[in-house]
């Protein structure tokens, strides 16, 4: 009987919580079509906010960043990560304390350490010699920054989880290390190269902190063009490319869901 | 010695292996050599010298900084700082303890749930913070504005006064930031009492413990792996925060975060703001290290470790 009240109660929290996380998420998408320009205040049901984004110049280049910067540095990001997957992996034997270090610090850094740290190292470098003008690519070479570790360790992973006789059998098989690659490494670590790819474009378009600090005037990405505008006074044009983005997130997860699905015979 | 007892086929293997792992793992340390440790490093050296006319790190070296982050300036002491520096240690504190609040009995619920449906809730649970962050910050600077329902309710009680919204305000950063971390301590959490071991929790009922007792003895050793891990994944992210409380303290809860980006932008002062990134670098490894010191006397400290 208590145990009962008890699971009801907990129930009931739980129901509680989903609200409270889902709420703030409502209140923008609700207000996106709001026809008035108010945050307090629901006249009317309209789409005019997003009329007004495709004529928005600024927020269509902000968007082309935030799709450049993603992709370019994932690939880079990808192609680095997964050579150091394959060294950890190959010489896990040896002592490698210092590699582990390298790889951990990016994550561990909190945000705000690693965009000043870079900015300021940039901003001196551009002084001293004209390069790394702070724009897209001083963000490029930020974002791939945080997305080797991740790459690395996805893949590195991936080798773990292999029979090790499996790598006899591909020298065996193939004599160039790099028909080895092209017929056994890659179609063996392909879900890991796909999965670390779309995390390293995940953390690439979903950051902010360290992307508004190595920004340059002229390569806002989303979530930087929107905080200048919340910051300048809130338009509800910023809820309705919100709203878009809590979209594409959702719609992220419903994908991810139907993926991930155990599959029954 | 030992060279002249390998052979000559096993040498060439071995610098083999070692020209193998210089060109895989050359690429990627060197990129983060290069693009982060040296510009930590940098960080770290302007701490130590003087602000200059533009903002700008200058020669000599000096200890100014850290005496400007502890609140002397040129007219001597003055709060402002040492208030900033308190804000945040109690922000993180009263934040991570709310998290842990809220998380432990939802960790606990979604195990009691039929199987098929956990993966569903835990990704419920997780969905909100795939969203940007600075989105979901403006979603409650929306909620709790002047004028909305939640300010007229707080202000019907006496909590706030009249026209004052519940943001800007310290009350609004806390609430922001257990929002921001409440998946963090969930996931770890889940995974302490999904592998639970109720064979204990029986035995204490068979001896006849009171429920309280039950679970202090029997249930939440078992999870305090989990819930180190959690701390950890929320109190370090949580002491460095800078888009919460610049968005819903409006100027007046800085956090350090905030103090130390302030000093790269507008009120240029590099070695201050490089002096407080410090703290936090400093900050984040003592968190690191204690809860990996912890989490191994507890035993099953492999879950601690990030």
């Amino acid at each position: 009987m208590r145990k009962r009240t008890l699971n009801r109660g907990l129930a009931g929290f739980w129901w509680l919580t989903l609200a409270f996380l889902y709420l703030p998420l409502a209140v923008v998408v609700l207000f996106s079509f709001n026809s008035v320009n108010s945050a307090a205040h629901f006249a009317d049901v309209s789409l005019r906010w997003y009329h007004q984004l495709l004529g928005n110049e600024q927020i269509l280049s902000a968007f082309r960043n935030s799709l450049i910067l993603a992709i370019v540095s994932s690939v880079i990001a990808l192609v680095i990560g997964c050579l150091i997957g394959y060294g950890m992996y190959r010489h896990r034997h040896r002592k490698l304390g210092w590699l582990i270090v390298l790889i951990y610090l990016p994550i561990v850094l909190p945000d705000i350490v690693f965009g000043i740290s870079e900015m300021a190292f940039f901003v001196q470098i551009n002084r001293a010699t004209g390069l790394l003008e702070p724009g897209l690519g001083t963000m490029i070479i930020a974002h791939v920054t945080f997305q080797i570790p991740f790459v690395a360790l996805i893949v590195y992973s991936r080798f773990v989880g292999l029979d090790p006789t499996l790598f006899e059998a591909a020298k065996d098989l193939y004599a160039s290390p790099f028909k080895r690659a092209l017929h056994f490494l890659i179609p063996t670590l392909k879900p890991a190269l796909i999965s670390a790819f779309f995390l390293s474009f995940t953390l690439s378009i979903d950051d902010f902190v360290i992307s508004f600090f190595t920004a340059g005037p002229e390569s806002a990405t989303l979530p930087i063009y929107i905080w200048g505008a919340i910051k300048k006074g809130v338009t509800p044009e910023i809820n309705a490319i919100a709203s878009l983005m809590i979209g594409a997130v959702l719609l992220a997860a419903l994908v991810s869901l139907l993926f991930n699905r155990p599959r029954r015979r | 010695m030992v060279e002249s007892s390998l052979t000559a086929s096993r040498r060439r293997a071995v610098v083999g292996e070692t020209r193998h792992l210089l060109f895989s793992v050359t690429p990627g340390a060197a990129w983060i050599t290069v693009f982060l440790v040296l510009p930590s490093l940098y960080l770290m050296a302007v701490a130590f010298m003087t602000n200059g006319p533009y903002g700008l790190p200058e020669m000599p070296l000096s200890l100014d900084a850290f005496r400007q982050l502890a609140g002397f300036g040129f007219l001597g002491w003055s709060p402002g700082n040492a208030y900033t520096l308190l804000r945040s240690l109690w922000q993180t504190f009263v934040s991570t303890a709310l998290v842990v609040i809220v998380a432990y009995p939802l960790a606990y619920y979604i195990t009691t749930c039929r199987e098929k449906w956990r993966p569903l809730m835990l990704l419920a649970v997780v969905v909100p913070s795939w969203t940007n962050q600075v989105i979901r910050t403006f979603g409650w600077m929306n909620l709790l504005a002047p004028g909305t329902p939640l300010s007229d309710l707080a202000e019907s009680l006496g909590l706030i006064g009249p026209h004052m919204g519940l943001y800007p305000s310290d009350f609004a950063v806390t609430l922001g930031l257990v929002y921001n971390f409440l998946p963090f301590m969930v996931l770890p959490l889940y995974a302490a009492f999904e592998k639970l071991d109720v064979a204990q929790v029986q035995a204490a009922q068979d001896l006849y413990a009171s429920p309280v007792r039950a679970f202090w003895h029997a249930v939440f050793p078992q999870t305090l792996p989990g819930l180190l891990a959690g701390t950890v994944l929320v109190a370090i992210p949580a002491f460095g925060m800078y888009v919460i409380p610049e968005l819903l303290g409006g100027g007046k809860s800085m956090m350090l975060g905030n103090l130390v980006a302030r000093q790269f932008s507008g009120g240029s002062n590099w070695p201050l703001g490089a002096a407080g990134a410090i703290l936090m670098l400093l900050a984040t490894f003592v968190g690191l290290y204690a809860m990996r010191r912890i989490g191994r006397r507890l035993g099953g400290g492999e879950e601690v470790v990030i």
